[in-house]
């Protein structure tokens, strides 16, 4: 049998290792637009802002794809996939052959409609090649404007302001982290990012772009004075690489469509990770996430199925951890209350804030700003949220009684 | 592989196990250092002493974006290299029983390492609750009605029940 992967990502890499504890015989080749072995895209802010060596990004060796007995392409694309005859159309015009095959393609970061914006010295924080391109324009002193206000923007905020940038961030919504945090939270955690010098506008919607022949950005938003800046991180959501599918039966709404064993509805090609929109622990059924645990997930779980056993999915959870402007930043599941839900929310100060949501006793999520032992809560959490399980007594839990849930123990 | 295992019916909470634990990473008995923590329960009268167990697909190890959980092939252990970590806290997040902890001053995720085959806490128990076994007979002790006061503490259910 030879498998063929597309995508060197955290998806691409956890379905080739499970499929090589199950299967040691076949064939397996690996397709990669990027030119080097894997780095980790979830490290990329952590380098910019010092905390961790430029070799620390590298996860994988080249002698770790010849141990995996894995044949690597890199720097090459897919143009066309055919599953009528089986096979690839790469770039450079060859044709591969495979019998089955997994798209892990991955996203990539959009850039908003606002005119004169695409150019020199704006810049995503994406690649590793983004990344090295930042890494020349943080020049202490240096005017940087961040647009948007998700988890990677204020990432790259958060590196721009410990290399003594002057930084500004612009959200088009009416608050930050408007997929990670809820009101309360979004309000705190901003009242951070200004004590560390960083000016924040909410509810801004940047128009144009000007350039001066000194490289000098003017950034023109609606009722709002223009501000100049040296560069712009554009930070605005992604979208999945799904382009060279164009054409092909693979079925396709703003992402791959997978079932719950990570199959597309064409027979032995599955897709994994921020390309795929799979089932989640809340019965959706085709939902995007982009976030490095479900890819984990789903290339484990399209990993063990491309060995030609039948394992279904639970479906993926939301989960969120990072550390910015000095603080654990940190969301799962349901953490803004819907219709029927309760909340069970804990603030200390300005610095601690944490919320537990359930539905009839059953926690369905959490969010929370403070330290590493509220990771540690949302953590112990989980399997309650996932398996759906009753939370007898959330005081208690937050003491550290019920280890775990039923099923898990 | 052997694991730290615990009888709670033993445990006295004398926190041994804890200083032990503190001393061998830092050389000082701040327990805060400690990766195994005594929970204790007044109402239930149990107290028990928790550190990972070494999960067979461990989720940290998997998760971990850095590629700095591994485990060790002699002993067995799920082990973080903290020369690799970025802190980045998915690990705590993805725990099930909160058995990793972070180092506020190196900044760095760090959990058991069953120090490297003869661990610390379980050599200084002094009631003889914790101690380091196969994990097929990591239950065996594990009697009647202390299974039922587990039971009304966390939910829990027998294996297989």
């Amino acid at each position: 049998m030879h498998l063929v992967v597309i995508g060197n990502g955290a998806a691409g890499l956890s379905a080739l290792n499970r499929f090589r504890a199950i299967d040691t015989d076949s064939q397996l080749t690996l397709i990669s637009a990027e030119s080097g072995t894997a780095y980790s895209r979830v490290l990329l802010p952590y380098y910019l802002r010092r905390k961790i060596p430029y070799e620390n990004l590298f996860i994988r060796r080249p002698e770790d794809y010849e141990k995996l007995g894995v044949r690597p392409e890199f720097g090459m694309r897919v143009s066309r996939v055919h599953p009528e005859t089986h096979s690839l159309t790469l770039e450079d015009g060859r044709s591969i052959g495979f019998d089955r095959l997994l798209i892990a393609t991955g996203s990539r970061p959009f850039l908003p409609p606002v005119e004169g914006l695409a150019g020199t010295n704006v810049c995503h924080l994406w690649t590793l090649r983004d990344t090295e391109q930042l890494d020349t324009l943080f020049q202490p002193g240096r005017r940087a404007l961040v647009l948007g206000s998700g988890f990677i923007a204020l990432q790259a905020a958060w590196a721009a302001q410990q290399r003594d940038l002057n930084v500004t961030v612009y959200e088009l919504l009416p608050r930050i982290m408007p997929t990670i945090l809820d009101e309360r939270g979004a309000a705190l955690l901003q009242q951070r990012v200004e004590e560390h010098g960083v000016e924040v506008r909410t509810a801004i919607h940047t128009e144009r772009v000007d350039r001066s022949k000194t490289g000098v950005l003017t950034v023109h938003a609606k009722n709002h004075p223009p501000l100049e800046v040296d560069l712009i991180i554009v930070g605005a959501g992604v979208r999945p690489n799904i382009e060279f599918l164009a054409g092909s039966p693979i079925r396709t709404d703003r992402g791959i469509l997978i079932d719950e064993y990570m199959q597309t509805n064409v027979p032995g090609i599955y897709a994994a990770g921020d390309v795929a929109r799979g089932p989640t622990s809340f019965g959706e059924t085709h939902q995007t996430h982009a976030l490095w645990p479900t890819a984990v997930e789903h290339g484990k779980i399209a990993g063990e199925n491309l060995t030609g056993r039948h394992v279904p999915y639970q479906g993926s959870l939301n989960m969120n951890v990072t550390e910015m402007f000095g603080i654990t930043v940190a969301s799962m599941g349901k953490f803004i209350e819907e219709r029927g839900h309760s909340s069970h929310p804990v603030e200390n100060g300005p610095s601690h804030y944490l919320k537990i949501v359930l539905r009839e006793g059953v926690p369905v999520g959490a969010v929370a700003l403070g330290g590493a032992e509220d990771a540690v809560i949302l953590g112990r959490l989980r399997p309650w949220v996932r398996n759906r399980r009753r939370l007898p007594d959330v005081e208690g839990f937050l003491k550290g009684r019920y280890l775990l849930p039923r099923q898990v123990a | 592989m052997r694991i730290v295992a615990v009888d709670p019916t033993s445990c006295v909470a004398c926190r041994n196990c804890e200083y032990a634990c503190a001393f061998k990473q830092t050389g000082d008995f701040d327990t805060k250092a400690s990766n195994i923590r005594v929970n204790f329960y007044p109402e239930e009268r149990v107290c028990i002493p928790w550190t990972c167990v070494h999960c067979g697909e461990g989720w940290c190890m998997e998760i971990c974006p850095a590629g700095a959980i591994l485990r060790n092939p002699e002993t067995g252990a799920v082990e973080i290299d903290a020369k690799r970590c970025a802190g980045c806290k998915m690990c705590l997040l993805a725990c099930p029983t909160g058995s990793i902890h972070f180092d506020k001053v190196e900044l760095v995720s760090k959990k058991c390492d069953l120090c490297g085959g003869d661990p610390s806490c379980v050599k200084f128990c002094t009631s003889g609750a914790l101690q380091f076994v196969e994990e097929d007979e990591a239950y065996s002790f594990r009697r009647e009605s202390l299974d039922a006061k587990l039971i009304r503490l966390f939910g829990l259910t027998k294996r297989g029940s």
